[in-house]
């Protein structure tokens, strides 16, 4: 049974390109929702200042690591991920949901090729 | 048996059950699987009872810690091999827990993530310093009672209770890909291990030796484990529910561990927030001290030290040494600026790899009627212990090969 599992190891280690950049893609996604998420409960007064401050920053840091990460930095996936970094910290949650959406459709689209 | 102590025990297993990975874990299956994967952790409770109460009746009866018992069992070439496992994976758990506080620390505060990483080190540590035993574990496990804000809130959101409760049943869910049953197969192994972090047994039983107990014990122990245990795994599960209802449909990961906080704050508030965060950073604080502690636990009785915080610090001085060594390797670990989510992924895939190895020596001797009498293993406990020694070495087994075929659960 090992020898079946090494070729699919070492394809799992060795892949590039839009599969590869999957999980970073998937990151970028649930980031931008998160955010989203964030804003839409700060707009309700039921978050507290220095939390919103900080998850917004751990937010852009974890996209701007997502974003360096991709191995196809021309793609339209990593356009929409930088088009999320350039949104300002108080975007609205709808811009953000849209973000979410279309790297959700690029997701889904690269797991079921 | 005394009911106040009883309760506290209870109370403080309870509070000190979740930890930082199964924080980060449960909020992630919830989000990605619904609530298929709850069955996940009733099954990694009922383990984690199994041989938490083994582990519990062997320090009460054959006072033997589980290290000692590791070295005659296994002797001495294997043992070293699984004492070495066993100081690497609870050392990057220790990271990921010291990691998860400042963190916490920084949503509450805003003040730089390094100095509260240096911050949270002195203050774990001088409370490991000062206090005894006993209050060591009540403090944190009592303090992180403040996490039954997300069982709250879990019926505040108003859950399908009915698809909640049928979680419970193992299951694979219809329609999932390929690659995504790899993800759920993945996410399987990653809770199990998770809620049987190894580290786990090491500290129960070090604490019922430190508290010297004997067969008048063996009751509170049960219940303990079972009660105490089982009530703690509910606050897991409750965040595992909160986030299939509230982060599922909304695509959210989560990526970031303040992210389960808002699980309290979309029902509470700015209380139910704070409470969350507070909850959190009690239990995470309560793991590292654990988790810290065993390693010196699991070091001191292999070379035979004299260990225990019964003693004065001075009066064990090589187990204090390697308590301080361990939160200052781990503290290194943070400082480096690794990732608090990679070092939990490392955490369960180190600590799954190990955990046969460390259950084995155990459940032989619970089974050994000439050390544990008639308080040895009967059917029921032999059945348990051998049906997840089985399971918990096919995960190790899978563990590695999952990780990477999934990017640890992401891919």
């Amino acid at each position: 049974m090992r020898w079946l599992l090494l070729p699919l190891l070492l394809l799992a280690a060795c892949s590039k390109g839009p599969e590869a950049d999957l999980p970073y893609i998937s990151q970028a996604r649930s980031l931008a929702a998160e955010w989203a998420l964030i804003n839409e409960q700060a707009s309700q007064g039921k978050l507290t200042p220095t939390y919103i401050e900080t998850m917004r920053k751990s937010v852009r840091e974890q996209l701007q690591t997502s974003a360096k990460a991709l191995s196809e930095p021309q793609s339209g996936y990593a356009k929409e991920i930088q088009a999320v970094l350039k949104e300002p910290d108080g975007a609205r949650p709808e811009e953000l949901r849209a973000h979410a959406a279309r790297l959700k459709q690029v997701e889904d689209s690269l797991e079921s090729a | 048996m005394n009911p106040l102590e009883l309760t506290l025990g209870i109370m403080t297993a309870v509070g000190g059950f979740v930890d930082i990975s199964e924080l980060v874990f449960a909020a992630k299956a919830g989000s990605m699987f619904g609530y298929a994967l709850i069955w996940a952790f009733v099954l990694g409770t009922i383990g984690m009872s199994v041989f938490g109460e083994m582990s519990g009746r062997v320090a009460a009866i054959a006072k033997q810690p589980v290290f000692n018992l590791m070295r005659h069992r296994l002797g001495l070439k294997l043992g070293l091999v699984t004492l070495i496992g066993s100081l690497i994976s609870t050392l990057i758990t220790c990271a990921a827990e010291v990691g998860g506080m400042a963190l916490i620390l920084n949503y509450l505060t805003g003040l730089p993530y390094p100095l509260l990483a240096v911050a949270s080190v002195i203050v774990v540590s001088a409370s490991m310093w000062v206090l005894p035993f006993k209050w060591i574990e009540r403090t944190y496990g009592l303090l992180g009672l403040m996490m039954i804000v997300f069982a709250v809130a879990v019926v505040a959101i108003h859950p399908p209770w009915a698809k909640l409760i049928g979680g419970a049943v193992p299951q694979v869910p219809s329609g999932l890909s390929s690659k995504e049953l790899l993800n759920y197969s993945y996410f399987i192994v990653a809770i199990l291990s998770a809620v049987l972090f190894p580290y786990e047994s090491y500290f129960y039983s070090s604490g019922g030796i430190e508290e010297g107990w004997g067969a008048k014990d063996l009751l509170t122990n049960r219940v303990t484990c079972t009660v105490g245990f089982g009530l703690g795994s509910l606050l897991a599960i409750s965040i595992l529910a909160a986030s299939a209802q509230l982060f599922g449909p909304l695509n959210v990961g989560p990526e970031i561990p303040g992210t389960s906080a808002l699980e309290a704050a979309i029902p509470f508030g700015r209380v139910g927030l704070m409470l969350a965060l507070l909850g959190m950073l009690f239990a995470v604080a309560g793991a590292a001290v654990e988790t810290c502690m065993s390693n010196a636990y699991a070091v001191s009785q292999f070379f035979g030290w004299e260990w225990g915080r019964h003693a004065k610090p001075w009066e064990a001085p090589r187990f204090t040494l390697a308590w301080i060594a361990v939160m200052l390797l781990a503290l290194l670990i943070v400082l480096t600026g690794v990732d608090v989510m990679s070092l939990v992924e490392y955490a369960v895939l180190f600590s799954i790899i190990v955990l046969p190895l460390t259950y084995l020596p155990l459940m032989l001797l619970a089974n050994d009627k000439s050390y544990m009498r008639e308080h040895a293993n009967k059917w029921l406990a032999k059945g348990l212990g051998w049906l997840f020694f089985v399971i918990v070495t096919c995960a190790a087994i899978a563990a590695i090969p999952l990780y990477l075929l999934t990017s640890g659960g992401s891919g």
